[in-house]
């Protein structure tokens, strides 16, 4: 055990330094930025005397439009009634989430292709050191580029004498954890396959997955659609990532801490579930494809 | 000649679309007709042959009837509406309820009313059945008659009066002809008092409707199951519905109506303590408290109307009625907490050609003198130099209502915005640096 905890460390510590000095990260992270500065910046000029309103700017309006099409009215208002952060939050993460999880993914599957992975278990490592390490490399990523983001807007706040309202900061403290959970199935992901492309097929088909349930329920569709939206999305629930997040911040809205904080409870147990799975996998499997 | 053949029945063909546009297929349905309570007010939908499930608010009644009419879908608006006006043919027998016990309830028509009695309070819906409906109407009926005959007993008396003064001018006129003394005349006429004018009942806002029948529903939160049966015990085809009978969540939250003085029919509502109102500064606003209550989203839209879409998995704040005679306190950065109270305001068209609306102090005396003030609201000056104003509302008592507290944004053009530009290409400049250090290090 002491043997993994150290070959875990000692491989977290390489991933780290590689993806430090690999160009990706710092791509990933300035295309977030970008997005956000675009998103803050047209807000701002959907400003009148009234309000917020995003017919006035055209980026926003065809955001607006399609958020209202998508999800309703109601679901827009909630969206920027603190300002432009909780959507700006989400489309800036999800650009670094991508890069991470899907670099991760490729790479493992890319190594146990070609041989290095089960080079490394020759030494002190094994299969679960190495996705282990993996997962720490992620972990710290999300969370630099996390304060990364919440810096930046917090300039472009005081800038824009812009306020980040608390549905904001729960959302972001959600996101951590989420992210851990979602780079846990490419973890799985990558166990269950054999080579690259197909682990990145199916960590991607199963958060897709994850969203077409979620929205399926969320979204405003006649009957029917919904009815059957919200009978898988009870069944898949229970290992959806994306159901605790939307869980903890459900209570949010109503003031219950407590509740918030035993959604991020459930998000570590189901990251460490399916990590248990994915060892266990790797275990019976092997190293090499 | 050849052109012209092809030409003329063309243009006949267009000219007919023009003149027979698309008429919308209507189709003979039966459907539930409901006046359901949704907070606030009572508002009639109706459920047509398609929609399976009927939304009401728990522990209020609601008025439910069964017909056959037209129903068609409106392209323009896309909804579907009834067409009453061709075809309305109301049925009469009982309905089943089906609950959570195995047998169904049975339920009746009932004979209701209902109406709006003025208050301090705008909710003040009264509904009444049985006699208790017929008195109402009856209590209606005899204000109504009393006024109209109060209408036409001033009627006779103005007449009179017109007549007398016709009569007194004519003969003070003839008098003075004759150079005799008319001061007597003179001060009957200026004691002579035109009747006063009736006033119009003020006990309702809204007057009873005149008693009818109706299935009157008030359920319990849960889900039912209903069926209608026709006087001779048939079950009607088509005529089983699912009902959705919810309550809200939350009623302890404030809201605030924004109207800015340059835009009064575009109010906005903030809902939430943690939402913030940003705007440009440009006007000043007036903002009125109200009492609000949450519901969900997809629960309320169909209640109010069945074909509407909506959010399952989101709750809404539905404003319910303004706080009475409460007060907002203003703070700003700069200066003392500043307590506004409600004051009545115009509206008046601005001057010239261009469009717009400005919110003005109402002048009952001046040039506002016999209009009513357009509303009743709070206000709020606002300047470009400031950056933040926080708003909290007090009862009347002066106590702090609950998550009653804002605030208001100035948003002004600046340049800084650049700023978080530069920001946020930063990395890619740590990643130059980076790259350039390491290719230093391995070249060198």
């Amino acid at each position: 055990m002491n043997q993994r905890a150290h070959a875990t460390t000692v491989l977290a510590r390489r991933r780290i330094f590689e993806t430090l000095i690999s160009p990706g990260y710092y791509v990933a992270q300035t295309i977030g930025l970008v997005l956000a500065y675009f998103l803050v910046a047209g807000f701002v000029r959907s400003i009148d005397s009234s309000g917020f309103d995003y017919q006035l700017y055209p980026a926003y309006e065809l955001i607006g439009r399609s958020l209202v099409g998508a999800f309703g009215a109601t679901f827009v208002d909630k969206l920027f009634s603190e300002g432009p952060f909780l959507f700006t939050l989400y489309v800036a993460f999800l650009p670094v989430l991508l890069y991470l999880a899907v670099s991760s993914v490729f790479r493992f599957g890319l190594e146990k292709k070609v041989g290095a992975l089960e080079l490394l278990t020759y030494g002190p490592a094994d299969g679960t050191s190495y996705f282990l390490s993996g997962l720490i490399k992620d972990i710290l990523a999300t969370a630099i580029y996390l304060v990364v983001l919440l810096v930046f807007l917090l300039v472009a706040g005081v800038l824009n004498n812009l306020v980040l309202g608390p549905s904001f900061y729960y959302s972001l403290i959600i996101l951590f954890f989420l992210s851990i959970t979602i780079y846990a199935y490419g973890i799985f992901a990558s166990c269950l396959t054999d080579n690259s492309a197909s682990a990145i097929a199916v960590f991607l088909g199963l958060i897709l997955f994850f969203i077409i349930i979620l929205m399926g329920s969320f979204t405003i569709v006649s009957g029917y659609v919904r009815n059957l939206a919200s009978v898988f999305a009870w069944i898949i629930k229970w290992i959806s990532p994306l159901f605790y997040w939307d869980f903890a911040l459900g209570f949010v809205e109503v003031g219950n801490w407590g509740m918030f904080f035993v959604g991020i409870v459930l998000l570590l147990v189901l990251s460490a579930v399916v990590l248990f799975i994915s060892h266990l996998t790797i275990k019976a499997r092997g190293v090499r494809s | 000649m050849k052109l012209l053949r092809i030409a003329i029945p063309l243009i006949l063909l267009l000219c007919a679309g023009l003149l027979f546009g698309d008429v919308p297929v209507r189709e003979e349905q039966f459907i539930y007709s409901i006046l359901a309570f949704n907070g606030k007010d009572y508002a009639g939908t109706f459920a047509r042959k398609d929609a399976d499930t009927i939304y009401l608010v728990a522990d209020v009644d609601n008025f439910i009837t069964v017909r056959n009419v037209f129903v068609y879908f409106w392209p323009i608006t896309q909804e579907w509406k009834t067409d009453t006006s061709a075809l309305n043919i109301p049925f009469q027998g009982t309905m089943e309820l089906y609950g959570k016990q195995d047998q169904p309830e049975s339920i009746g028509m009932t004979p209701y009313t209902y109406y709006n009695i003025r208050g301090e309070y705008e909710l003040n819906w009264k509904v009444a059945k049985e006699q208790e409906a017929e008195a109402a109407w009856q209590d209606y009926q005899g204000l109504m008659d009393a006024y109209w005959q109060s209408v036409s007993k001033y009627y006779e008396q103005r007449a009179a009066y017109e007549a007398m003064l016709n009569q007194l001018t004519v003969t003070i006129t003839k008098m003075r002809d004759e150079g005799k003394d008319v001061t007597a005349l003179i001060d009957g006429l200026k004691e002579l008092k035109a009747p006063p004018e009736p006033q119009y009942p003020t006990k309702y806002i809204v007057p009873p409707v005149p008693v009818q029948k109706a299935f009157i529903l008030n359920l319990p939160v849960g889900e039912y199951r209903i069926r209608f049966l026709t006087e001779e015990g048939k079950i009607m085809e088509g005529s089983e519905r699912r009902i959705v009978v919810f309550k809200k969540r939350r009623a302890e939250a404030i809201g605030l109506e924004v109207i800015p003085g340059d835009k009064w029919t575009r109010p906005v509502e903030s809902k939430t303590p943690a939402s913030v109102l940003y705007i440009d500064g440009s006007t000043d606003l007036y903002v009125r408290p109200f009492y609000q209550q949450e519901y969900n989203d997809l629960f309320y839209e169909k209640m109010r109307k069945n074909d509407a879409k909506g959010n399952p998995t989101l709750m809404k704040w539905v404003r319910i009625q303004q706080v009475p005679k409460a007060r907002v306190e203003i703070s700003r950065p700069s200066a003392e907490t500043q307590m506004v109270m409600e004051e009545p305001f115009y509206v008046e068209q601005v001057k010239g050609a261009a469009l717009g609306y400005q919110i003005v102090p109402f002048d009952p005396e001046g040039k506002h003198k016999d209009r009513e003030p357009s509303l009743l609201a709070f206000h709020v000056p606002i300047s470009n130099d400031e950056r933040v104003v926080r708003l909290r509302s007090q009862d009347k008592d002066g106590e702090y209502l609950p998550s009653s507290e804002r605030q208001i944004r100035i948003i002004t053009p600046t340049r800084l915005g650049l700023i978080s530009l530069i920001l946020a290409i930063l990395p890619l400049v740590v990643m130059i640096i980076v790259m350039a250090r390491r290719s230093r290090r391995y070249t060198s």
